[in-house]
């Protein structure tokens, strides 16, 4: 006869300075008990993502289970507003040969007189990015326009290899911007989508640095990013 | 009874648990009619430690609309407490009535006079009452509250008022839980919050304080608002204290600031914050207003070694962060919570605490006095020690802190800062993390 483990065990959650016992189960879900926490608690009218933090200061992490986050019977959770919730992306990891592949094929192309771009891709169910695609485009001084059969093309190709599209590079003359052009045509809809313009025709060296980087937000809007390291690291 | 206007942060931030069938014009009311007596005798009261307590309480409490009244005697103010001024403390009390809030009175106790709430100070004598009675107590560090009858308080009689002003943050938000317990709140739940506090301290932890001044050297101060203000507050009553700072604001003091800018009164709504701060902290420091925001295009400007951080536009701390040649330190506020930390050169940096945008700042923001003087406090404690060479070891370089009820264990968590991978600032801690960062 099989006997039945409990595996239940309870977590203190802290909000506005007072702790609330709540059980979880190992496989469940650290969203599920965030979820249950914040209803424990009755928050209704704080507008802000709220995550649950340990006491060393990190956050765990909503889409682990209980036992993969590390959490431990009668550990103390701190349950705050995280405004690292705002960021739909996560890291995108770039293979150490990515950057100088763009350079190359946004110089050779645009031969600093074109707008040029290209698509950084990878496997579908990692945040890398390990190939660059350069599409059959049109290009002008002040814009490009894609091939509509390449696009084709390019959409059936992924699917077959389950990978995809990561963020969209292309070349701007001058500064480095995102035109009202850019801004409503992504190759990519989705939030969490990057979008990198690159200035002078990529004509300096090959690093993001002076670049324009935006992040697709869930309303549509672009977000720009601080900084690269946001949101890209060399794997 | 004066509009909710002055009040607007204070009823925004009620309304976290405060159901709609409230008016805004009730929650005021019932701020504007609490009835709050203090009471210090002249041997307690006969202390910078004891008269910084009663000063802050009564800007604290009147900063939330509340009727003061005094039953303390006027004597000599013994250092300055900017913003009242005179040579008497009950005397500069009662003139800054309705100047820390419009609609909110101080007065001095006739005989026999009631509140709803008292204070008193130390091991004052409290007469017979049917309030609800606090005393407070403090030592250089820590301040601590107790309901009348436990064991009475001691003020020490040194004059580092940290623990003074803790002291007054307990008392204060005893005041405001006591209203919140008049209004019918969205939950049952949320009761807890609100209940009295049956005792409880708060300490900072002591340090060893030097015989002769404390040089904070170059400081600047980003924005002139509730934290910058709170930090300036402390640090003009700290003995000794010693620096040259700059203020960077463009802003204008606004009636619904005065809920929680310690530093400003009634006469200086429409005067930018930087020379309301500027005038108020002179003759004891030089400070230079600077009548613009500090922002990316101003790298023409070079920061000093110790910048505090107040603004609470996130993207603002990052780029004080990369443009800091030195410590930074930074407060915040988030409803009833605060966070409070501080970021030398090679450790984690406040991108790393803070780091994604939240556009819900950039909406009118709900505040209230003591939760903005808690973060302004801790922030000064960190800058404090951070001059004489005695940081929080790195496992309390963050304290995210809920006054309400402090009396509860995990009222206060400190912890380290972690470095993040995606560090919005690129700081060197993170990019050791990642080792190879673009």
């Amino acid at each position: 006869m099989a006997v039945a483990v409990e595996k239940k065990f309870l977590v203190d959650v802290t909000y506005n300075g007072v702790a609330k016992p709540i059980e979880v189960q190992p496989e469940e879900r650290v969203s599920a008990l965030l979820a249950k926490a914040i209803a424990s608690f009755g928050i209704t009218q704080n507008p802000h993502p709220l995550s649950l933090y340990r006491e060393d200061g990190t956050v765990v992490p909503e889409n682990e289970s209980v036992e993969r986050a590390g959490l431990k019977p009668n550990e103390v959770l701190l349950l705050r507003p995280n405004a690292v919730k705002g960021g739909e992306g996560k890291l995108l990891r770039l293979a150490s040969n990515i950057l100088d592949a763009t350079f190359e094929t946004l110089k050779a192309c645009g031969r600093g007189k074109h707008e040029c771009a290209v698509y950084w891709i990878g496997s579908s169910a990692e945040d890398v990015v390990d190939g660059i695609e350069h599409p059959a485009h049109l290009a002008s001084p002040f814009g490009y326009e894609i091939d509509s059969k390449w696009l084709t093309q390019l959409w059936k190709q992924l699917a077959a290899s389950k990978r995809s599209i990561k963020a969209q590079v292309h070349t701007h003359p001058g500064k480095a911007f995102h035109s009202a052009m850019d801004d409503d045509w992504p190759i990519v809809s989705q939030a969490g989508f990057l979008s990198i313009v690159i200035p002078n025709f990529a004509a300096g060296k090959p690093t993001v640095e002076n670049a324009w980087i935006g992040c697709l937000q869930p309303n549509g809007t672009w977000r720009q990013l601080a900084s690269a390291h946001e949101a890209l690291v060399l794997a | 009874m004066i509009g909710v206007d002055a009040l607007s942060r204070t009823i925004l931030l009620c309304r976290d648990y405060v159901t709609d069938e409230v008016s805004d014009e009730e929650i005021a009311h019932a701020f504007q009619t609490l009835r709050v007596l203090c009471i210090a005798d002249a041997a307690n009261l006969y202390g910078h430690t004891a008269q910084t307590a009663l000063v802050t309480l009564v800007s604290l409490l009147s900063r939330m609309g509340m009727q003061v009244v005094l039953a303390i005697p006027d004597l000599p103010m013994l250092r300055p407490q900017p913003p009242i001024a005179g040579k008497g403390i009950l005397s500069a009390l009662v003139s800054a009535s309705e100047r820390f809030m419009p609609g909110a009175t101080i007065g001095s106790a006739g005989v026999g006079y009631q509140g709803d709430v008292v204070f008193a100070i130390g091991t004052s004598e409290i007469p017979q009452t049917d309030a609800s009675v606090w005393r407070l107590g403090a030592t250089d560090w820590s301040g601590a509250i107790h309901p009348a009858g436990l064991t009475r308080l001691p003020f020490c009689m040194t004059e580092w008022p940290i623990g003074g002003m803790v002291s007054a943050l307990l008392a204060a938000n005893e005041a405001f839980k006591y209203v919140m317990r008049t209004f019918p709140l969205r939950q049952k739940s949320h009761e807890i919050f609100f209940e009295m506090t049956p005792e409880c301290t708060w300490d900072y932890g002591a340090v060893a304080l030097p015989e002769d001044s404390i040089d904070l050297e170059q400081i600047d101060f980003i924005s002139a608002g509730a934290i910058s203000q709170a930090v300036l507050y402390a640090l003009s009553r700290l003995p000794g204290v010693q620096m040259q700072a700059r203020i960077f604001d463009d802003d204008p003091t606004a009636l619904s600031n005065l809920n929680r800018n310690m530093l400003s009164l009634l006469e200086n709504v429409g005067v930018h914050k930087v020379h309301v701060i500027a005038s108020r902290c002179a003759p004891q420091f030089k400070i230079e207003p600077v009548l613009r925001r500090y922002e990316s295009g101003s790298r023409d400007i070079r920061l000093a070694q110790r910048v505090i951080v107040g603004v609470d536009d996130i993207p603002s701390r990052w780029v004080v962060q990369r443009e800091a040649p030195g410590w930074v330190g930074v407060g915040g506020t988030s409803h009833f919570s605060i966070s409070s930390s501080s970021h030398s050169i090679g450790e984690a940096c406040s991108g790393c605490l803070h780091p994604v945008d939240d556009p819900e700042q950039r909406n009118l923001i709900p505040t209230i006095a003591f939760v903005s003087f808690w973060a302004g406090l801790s922030v000064t404690t960190r800058l404090i020690r951070e001059a004489l060479k005695t940081p929080y070891p790195s496992h309390r370089q963050h304290l995210w802190l809920t006054p309400l009820r402090l009396d509860q264990s995990h009222a206060a968590i400190w912890s380290p800062v972690p470095s993040l991978a995606k560090c919005p600032v690129g700081c060197a801690a993170s990019r050791c993390r990642t080792s190879k960062i673009l």
